[in-house]
């Protein structure tokens, strides 16, 4: 298999929940044999789990106040002004 | 919280402004962070989440109650931080602060480039420098992996949402995911 393409493409489409039982099957037999490809692929995983694993931030307190006086007029005021 | 936002909807959609409210409540804080994500600055964000919203509420009648509306706002969201970032003069990226980065700018951006990864994260904290890697991506490839691995939508809802074709998503979500995978490898 090669490395560069083949057993790259498979490892994105296994991540993406893609790949065929055929293809699984010989991406796992690759992986056992090739050192490179194996880091690569820890390399993957870990970066996905690194995004994840970043915080979470939350809209400052006065967002929705803000939001709900940029709003348009209710209809009521949009028949009063015809 | 879907049945919930579907009555909410019927609501604003017959002029009730209060049940907005509500949508504001519980879309605020995901809205604002894909905001923050894709463009890197508060300023900024708070500024487009707003927008987001204000929009949302005026096209609310052209929102189909059949599609999930999580999936309509945040194509508003990411619609408005594309159009944002193409409208940035090139002296709004050195003056702009990077996200995580706690003030610095493009300019101290620069200067580091020269230095290898491992020193760089050295002089900061490994969320910021995460954070900071995001934001560093083009934007095609930042928004489908914020939506793929933040928001945590199926490759399928960001094809809605970016309306673009879910072979187009997968192509981004890889070299996505190999661009971080060469920044992240030495942390």
């Amino acid at each position: 298999m090669n490395c560069s393409h083949e057993a790259v493409e498979l490892m994105h489409k296994y991540l993406d929940h893609d790949l065929t039982k055929e293809e699984e099957g010989r991406l796992r037999v690759h992986l056992e044999d090739c050192e490179a490809c194996q880091k690569h692929f820890h390399e993957l995983e870990r970066t996905i789990k690194l995004v994840q694993n970043t915080e979470q931030i939350t809209a400052p307190a006065d967002f929705k106040k803000s939001v709900m006086q940029k709003l348009p007029a209710e209809k009521k005021n949009v028949k009063y002004l015809r | 919280m879907d049945l919930i936002t579907r009555e909410k909807i019927k609501q604003v959609k017959r002029g009730d402004q209060s049940a907005f409210e509500d949508i504001v409540s519980f879309y605020q804080n995901k809205i604002y962070q894909h905001c923050y994500r894709m463009l890197g600055n508060r300023h900024e964000a708070e500024d487009i989440g707003q927008e987001t919203f204000i929009r949302a509420y005026v096209n609310i009648h052209s929102f189909d109650d059949k599609r999930k509306f999580s999936t309509w706002l945040y194509r508003i969201a990411t619609n408005l931080t594309i159009d944002r970032i193409r409208k940035r003069k090139p002296d709004y990226y050195l003056d702009a602060e990077i996200r995580g980065t706690d003030g610095l700018d493009m300019y101290s951006q620069l200067a580091t480039d020269h230095r290898l990864p491992e020193e760089e994260v050295q002089g900061m904290e490994l969320q910021d420098y995460i954070n900071q890697q995001i934001s560093g991506l083009p934007p095609k490839y930042r928004s489908v992996i914020i939506l793929r691995y933040l928001e945590e939508f199926s490759l399928q809802e960001i094809s809605d949402i970016l309306d673009i074709p879910l072979g187009t998503v997968k192509t981004r979500i890889h070299r996505g995911r190999e661009a971080l995978r060469k920044k992240l490898r030495h942390v």
